[in-house]
């Protein structure tokens, strides 16, 4: 069966100051099931976003290849666009534009027609809840309708995978429970999920598979059961590891306690 | 041709929605005709002064304020705002093409300074300005304020791409002031001392505006109009080519 999504030796440069290169990412090799909610885990800088990016065409590959549904991102980006649906961690979205203007004229740029696009703005709309402020202008939405509308947008021409780049950060804990029922249901329409996240409950809820990411490469991926009964393994004890300790552990941090907060160091 | 469309449509909806943006775009370069108007008025009266044809200095000072009306390029400025909040990745992830989404922005602009040099010219006629040209002389003017706009607006907008900062787009749009003072903008170029003559014959905005001042001050003079429309349609021609290859190597 064809992967949904599956990158080999995935390389990103950049050039830095005075002529120097910085790798951002390192040769990633990944292979995601159609159909599973994938997370990809790791601290800031470790380059989640970038590797999002590069996979959804947004920037270019140094090196290595990756694959969306079978269609190769570099030679094809336009093919690789319409299978997949983008939320990225700055919620996109036009403040002057009403909820609806920006389903339809995203569900326009995909192809369909003007009614086809307003019957799928009316669908979307009532899935994320949206319907009552779908002719109020998004600069008066609160953050959680605002990443509502996002997911709602990156799903107007039934994408096969859906890229989610840390779709709650910075919302509440109740807008980020409504998030996560979105991602739950979205799924559950055979929609394959590619999720970046900074919060392992997060990842833990939601993802059938995860890979940690630290300093451009892979350094761990599996369920979260099997990389949790890894590190108990490893430790011994009865002591039952969470997702945090798998992450701390894998990517070499541990935590210290300081001005009364839990923080992790290297 | 559709997305283009789709696009121009939003970049017309947002002009619309926008009026404290359309504003200051009008009221500025109005304010300068009055100023400049009320300042040099007297040393260029109509019936001792040749190169004003008959008409107020207003007429002569016209075409400045309909290029300053159409050096504004809000269109950019926008366009950084979306490269910050996230949308423009999000229309950059659709599969439309590179040229569509460099165009779809700038479309609404020569709509807007075509309606504004309406209303500009509107505004000047209770003040003894005259389109000597006719209707087709206006339709004209409109046309050039329209190009003039379009390429001017592209140029802010490879700014912003390029920069992809409010304060550099914003700072980039006063290059247009150091042109406008470059031009015959007082006087015709054979009264500016000789420096001064050579930096406006360099100077391409100085044909457009002499083709808009020949529009307005005298019948169709294609000698005089030609070179605006010339200029315009490089200007428009190489910043939009330059716009294209820009979206398409965004990385």
């Amino acid at each position: 069966m064809t992967s949904a999504v599956s990158a080999q030796g995935l390389i990103k440069t950049f050039q830095g100051k005075k002529g120097s290169t910085v790798e951002a990412v390192r040769g990633v090799d990944l292979s995601v099931e159609p159909g599973e909610v994938f997370g990809f885990l790791g601290p800031n800088g470790a380059g989640k976003s970038t590797t999002v990016r590069m996979l959804t065409t947004l920037t270019t590959i140094s090196g290595g290849s990756a694959q969306v549904v079978g269609v190769d991102v570099a030679s094809d980006p336009d093919g690789v666009r319409r299978k997949i649906g983008v939320a990225l961690q700055d919620v996109g979205l036009d403040p002057r534009q009403t909820g609806r203007e920006i389903l339809v004229l995203q569900a326009r740029l995909f192809g369909l027609t003007a009614s086809e696009a307003s019957a799928r703005a009316e669908e979307l709309l009532e899935l994320v809840e949206l319907t009552d402020a779908a002719d109020r202008r998004t600069k008066t939405y609160s953050g959680g309708m605002k990443r509502r509308l996002d997911l709602a947008s990156a799903l107007v021409h039934r994408p096969d995978v859906l890229f989610l780049d840390e779709p709650t950060t910075g919302l509440d804990p109740a807008s980020r429970l409504v998030v996560w029922e979105e991602v739950r249901r979205i799924n559950a329409l055979g929609v394959t999920v590619f999720l970046t996240t900074q919060y392992l409950e997060e990842a833990d809820q939601l993802c059938s598979r995860l890979a940690i990411i630290d300093g451009g490469r892979i350094v761990r991926e599996g369920t979260p059961e099997a990389l949790k009964a890894d590190l108990k393994a490893k430790r011994g004890g009865d002591t039952e590891p969470t997702l945090d300790d798998v992450f701390l552990d894998v990517t070499g941090r541990s935590r210290e306690r300081g001005a009364g907060e839990v923080r992790e160091v290297q | 041709m559709n997305a283009l469309k789709v696009l121009g449509g939003r970049g017309l909806r947002e002009a619309l929605r926008t009026p404290d943006a359309l504003l200051p775009t009008l009221l500025i370069p109005l304010f300068f005709l009055v100023v400049n108007v009320g300042q040099a008025a007297r040393i260029f009266p109509t019936d001792t002064t040749p190169f004003l044809k008959g008409q107020s200095y207003a007429a002569f000072q016209l075409p400045a304020t309909i290029l300053l009306a159409a050096s504004f390029g809000t269109a950019a400025l926008y366009l950084v705002e979306e490269i910050e909040n996230g949308y423009f990745d999000k229309i950059r992830a659709t599969p439309v093409s590179r040229t569509s989404i460099a165009l779809g922005r700038l479309i609404s602009e020569p709509i807007k300074i075509a309606a504004m040099t309406v209303v500009i010219i509107l505004v000047a006629l209770p003040f003894g300005v005259s389109v000597q040209s006719g209707i087709v002389g206006v339709l004209l003017l409109v046309l050039l304020a329209a190009g003039w706009a379009t390429g001017y607006a592209a140029f802010l907008q490879f700014v912003a791409l390029k920069t992809r900062s409010a304060a550099a787009t914003n700072s980039a749009g006063l290059v247009f002031f150091p042109l406008l003072f470059l031009t015959p903008n007082f006087v015709p170029r054979d009264l500016l001392t000789d420096p001064m003559e050579v930096a406006a014959t360099l100077n391409p905005v100085t044909y457009v505006m002499e083709a808009m001042r020949s529009l307005i001050l005298e019948p169709l003079n294609w000698a005089a109009i030609a070179p605006g429309f010339i200029v315009v349609a490089a200007f428009v021609g190489v910043m939009l080519v330059i716009n294209v290859h820009v979206m398409r190597t965004y990385d």
